[in-house]
């Protein structure tokens, strides 16, 4: 079993850093962001309002990591549907492997390129505040080994979480369209309807309640109380952790089930 | 003989209404090469689907090695190995890296793993190419990839659907020069699907012709040329008269049949009725514009068989997909 989902997690990796225009593109989006619409929504917001994140821009940098790690994991399932069509699931399920090597090696390498995707994010963040002109994340917190290890935690539960659900979608969905379809209609809810943009309390009331269970709000809003002094979180920050957890424990469970049945002979 | 493929009433119906594999019976011995000749849409691949057990049967029975594919699907998949019709090979792979992979995927070891890697590619002349990504092989360099991926795991049963399709002649010959060496050198059963005569010809010990779901015959490619029962003489004939009765009133003629203005004679022996045939024909006001004399071949037999010639039958559905899927996997990258 560990034999198996190692070297198709490994297959997946080397995809993805050899198709290095696909790498390219999940920074250059972030940069864009970061450089760009930031500078033009200049909100002027007391440290109070910002999760204690010293200016919007620390604030917004934060919820980029998360959003990153969220499109990392959707663009996984593209590569589930691209094996379908050429064969290669078949072949897969030809093979004398235990069948739930095949969506673990999915989650596990998609989660590995999410994480790896928001730090890179964190650190183009982190150059840009010390770029005239630029503005990027400024950390005010006593940052040591223990909140590394926090972010680390919080990204790769969020990226675990997101990822079981993109490739047991990927799995169940055939097509390529229809996985479109479903990406354009999650993608834009899941990262409005939470804290990663905008601070919650600026929202209508049921925006807000929906913000509030929203996975990507758990994970910035420990990220901020991990990052900022004085942050006072939506949640303490071991709340965060454990809902964390909890999503990607059951989110896990869910999508390894629905792929098991997906990938039944008919 | 010991059975190694056994299938008993095979359907399998899609959606409730496509009969696809519609109550075939064969079994096929150890170490034997077995084909199923069938034009497009004949129901090969989806036998070979349910036997390397992709595939939920509708009903019948199968076993391969002795194990019902139903019950015991995982210890099937360990004693065989699949080549599949379309090209599965993972193009941002090199050669050498897709053969590690379905090494540690069939649980061979790593050690034994990179002795036989060597040797395969050295089999299909890839020894070169090994360490280039995929995506810059050609169709037949894939294809030979791809076949040596099914032997890595030395399974006893071999499934090669449309182990040529798409490749030029001359890469055809060395592939079956491959399966032959394949046959000659170990003990393993081959399971191949094919649409080319001569290929079915030339490398099966057995052969069954399958169309439209159901083995229309079954044996060996000598008896089955044999069972046509001497040659047959094809005869075009201008004008709207029927002339069958005449010719079958020819001494020597076994049968005629008349498919728009087109006749098949089987004679007992094309040398020697031809000229009383022609000679008959004309005595009763026919004009023949165009005259054949063939020696059984396996178009022939499977004209015999279906009722149509295997080149028509593939008209239906002919296109290059071999070319197809190569420019899909290409706009996909
Ligand atoms: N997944 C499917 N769903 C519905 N019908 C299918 C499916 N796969 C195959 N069929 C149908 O079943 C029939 C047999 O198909 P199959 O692929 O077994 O043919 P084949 O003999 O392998 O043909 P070819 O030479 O074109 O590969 C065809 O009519 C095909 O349209
Ligand atoms: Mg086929």
């Amino acid at each position: 079993m560990i034999r198996e989902t190692t070297a198709l997690m490994v297959r997946e990796l080397k995809h993805w850093y050899r198709a290095k225009i696909q790498i390219f593109m999940l920074l250059i989006q972030p940069i864009v962001w970061l450089g760009l619409f930031g500078q033009a929504l200049p909100l002027q917001l007391p440290p109070a309002a910002l999760n204690g994140a010293p200016d919007y821009m620390s604030y917004m940098s934060v919820g980029m990591l998360a959003v990153t790690a969220l499109f990392t994991c959707m663009f996984a399932g593209m590569s589930v549907v691209w094996d379908r069509r050429f064969g290669f699931l078949n072949k897969l399920r030809a093979a004398p492997i235990p069948r739930g090597a095949i969506p673990v090696s999915r989650i596990l390498a998609a989660m590995i390129r999410a994480v790896i995707s928001a730090l890179m994010v964190l650190l183009i963040a982190l150059i840009f505040t010390h770029i005239p002109g630029l503005a990027g994340l400024t950390v005010t917190s006593n940052f040591d080994v223990m909140s590394a290890l926090g972010m680390l935690l919080i990204l790769v539960l969020l990226a675990t979480a997101f990822s079981a659900v993109f490739v047991a979608i990927a799995l169940t969905i055939k097509t390529q369209e229809t996985l479109f379809a479903v990406i354009n209609l999650l993608n834009l809810p899941l990262m409005f309807a939470s804290a990663a943009l905008f601070p919650v309390n600026s929202m209508p009331d049921w925006l807000q309640a929906v913000a509030k269970v929203n996975p990507l709000t758990l994970a910035v809003d420990g990220m901020r109380q991990l990052l900022f002094s004085g942050s006072v979180g939506i949640y303490p920050l071991w709340v965060d952790i454990l809902g964390l957890l909890a999503f990607s424990v059951v989110l896990v469970v869910i999508g390894i089930v629905v792929a098991m049945r997906a990938l039944k002979e008919k | 003989m010991t059975a190694i493929i056994e299938v008993k009433d095979l359907v399998k119906v899609y959606n409730g209404s496509i009969r696809a594999v519609d109550g075939i019976t064969f079994e096929v011995a150890e170490g034997e090469v077995f084909g199923f000749l069938g034009p497009n849409g004949a129901g090969k691949t989806t036998t070979i689907a349910v036997l390397t057990t992709l595939l939920q049967k509708t009903s019948g029975e199968c076993k391969v090695c002795g194990i019902d594919v139903s019950k015991n699907p995982t210890e099937v998949r360990r004693s065989i190995g699949l080549v599949p019709q379309e090209m599965t090979v993972d193009d941002d792979l090199t050669g050498r890296e897709n053969m590690l992979l379905q090494a540690t995927l069939y649980g061979v070891e790593m050690k034994v793993a990179k002795e036989r890697i060597d040797e395969l590619l050295a089999l299909v002349k890839l020894e070169e190419a090994a360490d280039r990504m995929v995506k810059t092989y050609s169709g037949g360099m894939r294809k030979r990839l791809e076949l040596s991926e099914g032997l890595i795991h030395r399974p006893r049963v071999l499934f090669l659907d449309e182990p040529t399709l798409g490749l030029d002649i001359q890469t055809r010959t060395t592939m079956w020069e491959h399966i032959r060496d394949l046959r000659k050198n170990s003990n393993m059963t081959v399971f191949m699907t094919t649409h080319y005569l001569e290929e079915a010809d030339s490398l099966c010990d057995r052969i069954g012709i399958i169309d439209k779901g159901k083995i229309m015959a079954l044996d060996t490619p000598i008896k089955l040329k044999e069972s046509l029962g001497g040659d047959v003489i094809s005869l075009k004939i201008s004008g709207e008269t029927d002339f069958t009765e005449s010719i079958r009133s020819v001494e020597g003629v076994l049968s005629a049949k008349r498919e728009d203005g087109s006749y098949r004679v089987k004679v007992l022996n094309g040398e020697t009725v031809t000229a009383p045939l022609l000679h008959e024909i004309s005595k009763k006001g026919g004009s023949v514009t165009y005259v054949s004399l063939e020696r059984p071949n396996m178009d022939q037999v499977f004209l015999e068989y279906t009722g149509r010639s295997l080149r028509d039958a593939e008209q239906s559905g002919s296109y290059d997909r071999m070319a197809v899927a190569e420019r899909m996997r290409r706009s996909g990258s």
